[in-house]
């Protein structure tokens, strides 16, 4: 049974906890053992990069130093932590001088940083440890090839020299529950949750055009596999109402969610309910 | 033959001339030193990163703009443009970038020397004191709804002392004003 330390970060436990269930209950289905990492909290975004990256880089140079004392590998359910996480330690194998600098602090810690752990995805631990013929085995109630949008996130495919994850990971992923993939011109494209707070009406429209661009593809449903992605195409669509005068009604459900369903466990253990556009729709669809 | 009109002024130019006496020759030094500027100079204005922005048409300043700014030494242009705390860090231009330059790294290290010289928006700003008071940017405040799902109420293992104690020695500690 793989192990791994759980990174949960500070979004998905305040804002989605469905989405830390969900991860929750996929990984006792499918034999992953999580371990809540200890002495640990934010990774600081990409704003704390921004404003201070010597200080970034010791706060998640000291997360990677804990995980190395038992070994395991992180996963995280966030891209942001993910995007921090893997882009902190790239820097660190590859720069002496930092390395040093950042060691420098954890000592006073008694830690160190030595890059002897992996940074993972959850997604790409389920791709990758379980595998897709594995999750197929244990799926019991399929999807009936409905068409199903993925927005990837950019911290999870971007720089991929530093992310080393490719989208066809989550496309096999989301195919192996029994959907469909429906492509879009858009695909690529942000988010928007990082310029939220310098800039919101800019925010609001990348979120828009995303929807828009999935809606008018084809897909009956969205999914995401974070919670900065999640709240603007999830929670933004709502106000789109206000701001745009616009209603799309395309529920966004995290990937381990529609796994989950999959799998055969209930939606209430993986609170379907708190999707803010409202996603019970998609039980219809599973056969079984 | 017609003769020649003398034109009055200044001559007619797609951008507004620089004044070469405000520029700082060792602005581009300054950005290769910091992470992942070490391939600024190879930029060769082809302005792919500019097609790949999905924000670049409501920028004054367009990303392979800001590169060529950094390499003329358009320091404080660059520093104190609403462009750079705007770049959304997609790395959809630094993927596309036929020459490797690390545009998305290099905002990243520009943002980095204004916020040295206090330059930080104000909700940037915000953010960062919420890291040095609360050692996290969101906080558990519905534990119910984590405890309808099986969760414990509180985060298994969470501790922000030590992201507290890094930040209120580094800048972030200086900027938010509670740090040494």
């Amino acid at each position: 049974m793989p192990m791994y330390n759980l990174y949960m970060g500070c979004s998905v436990p305040a804002n989605y906890p469905n989405y830390e269930a969900a991860v929750m209950k996929v990984g006792e289905a499918l034999g992953m053992e999580f371990e809540y990492m200890t002495d640990v909290a934010c990774c600081g975004s990409p704003n704390l990069r921004s404003i201070d990256y010597f200080g970034w880089l010791v706060v998640n140079g000291r997360t990677l130093a804990i995980a190395e004392k038992n070994g395991h590998d992180i996963v995280t359910p966030c891209n942001g932590c993910f995007g921090s996480l893997k882009d902190v330690q790239h820097h660190l194998k590859h720069d002496e001088k930092d390395r040093s600098r950042v060691n420098k602090e954890l000592k006073k810690m008694g830690l160190e940083f030595r890059g002897t752990v992996k940074v993972r995805h959850v997604i790409e631990a389920l791709y990758t440890d379980i595998g897709i013929e594995e999750i197929q085995r244990k799926i019991t109630r399929p999807l009936d090839g409905v068409g199903i949008s993925i927005h990837y996130g950019c911290h999870l495919l971007r720089p991929d020299d530093v992310t080393e994850f490719k989208p066809e990971m989550l496309d096999a992923l989301v195919r192996a529950t029994g959907a469909k993939v429906v492509e879009y011109p858009l695909w690529k494209q942000c988010c928007g949750a990082t310029v939220l707070p310098v800039n919101e009406p800019l925010a609001i429209r990348l979120a828009r055009d995303k929807i828009r661009s999935m809606k008018e593809a084809g897909a009956e449903f969205a999914t995401v596999v974070c919670p900065a992605c999640g709240n603007q195409l999830d929670l933004q669509q709502v106000g789109l109402k206000d701001s745009y005068g616009e209603v799309y009604d395309l529920p966004v459900l995290l990937y381990p969610q529609i796994l989950a369903l999959a799998l055969g466990i209930n939606e209430d253990a993986i609170g379907l309910h708190m999707n803010r556009v409202p996603a019970d729709s998609i039980l219809p669809h599973l056969k079984g | 033959m017609t003769e020649a009109k003398q034109i009055a002024g200044p001559p007619a130019t797609l951008v507004e001339p620089i004044d070469m006496s405000q520029l700082d020759s060792k602005f581009r030094d300054e950005i290769r030193s910091m992470p992942n500027g070490e391939e600024l100079a190879a930029c060769f204005a082809c302005s792919t990163c500019t097609a790949a922005c999905p924000i670049a048409n409501q920028w004054k300043y367009k990303p392979h703009q800001l590169i060529r700014m950094i390499l003329l030494g358009m320091r404080s242009e660059v520093l104190n443009s609403k462009e750079i705390w705007e770049c959304l860090t997609c790395f959809q231009c630094q993927e596309r970038c036929p020459q490797k330059v690390r545009i998305t790294d290099i905002l990243f290290d520009c943002k980095n020397l204004a916020a040295d010289e206090g330059k930080v928006p104000e909700k940037i700003l915000a953010l960062a004191k919420e890291l040095i008071d609360k050692g996290q940017l969101y906080v558990v405040t519905a534990d119910w709804e984590r405890e309808d799902l099986g969760l414990q109420p509180t985060v298994p293992g969470l501790s922000t002392d030590g992201i507290k104690q890094i930040l209120r020695e580094t800048r972030t500690g200086k900027l938010a004003g509670g740090g040494t």
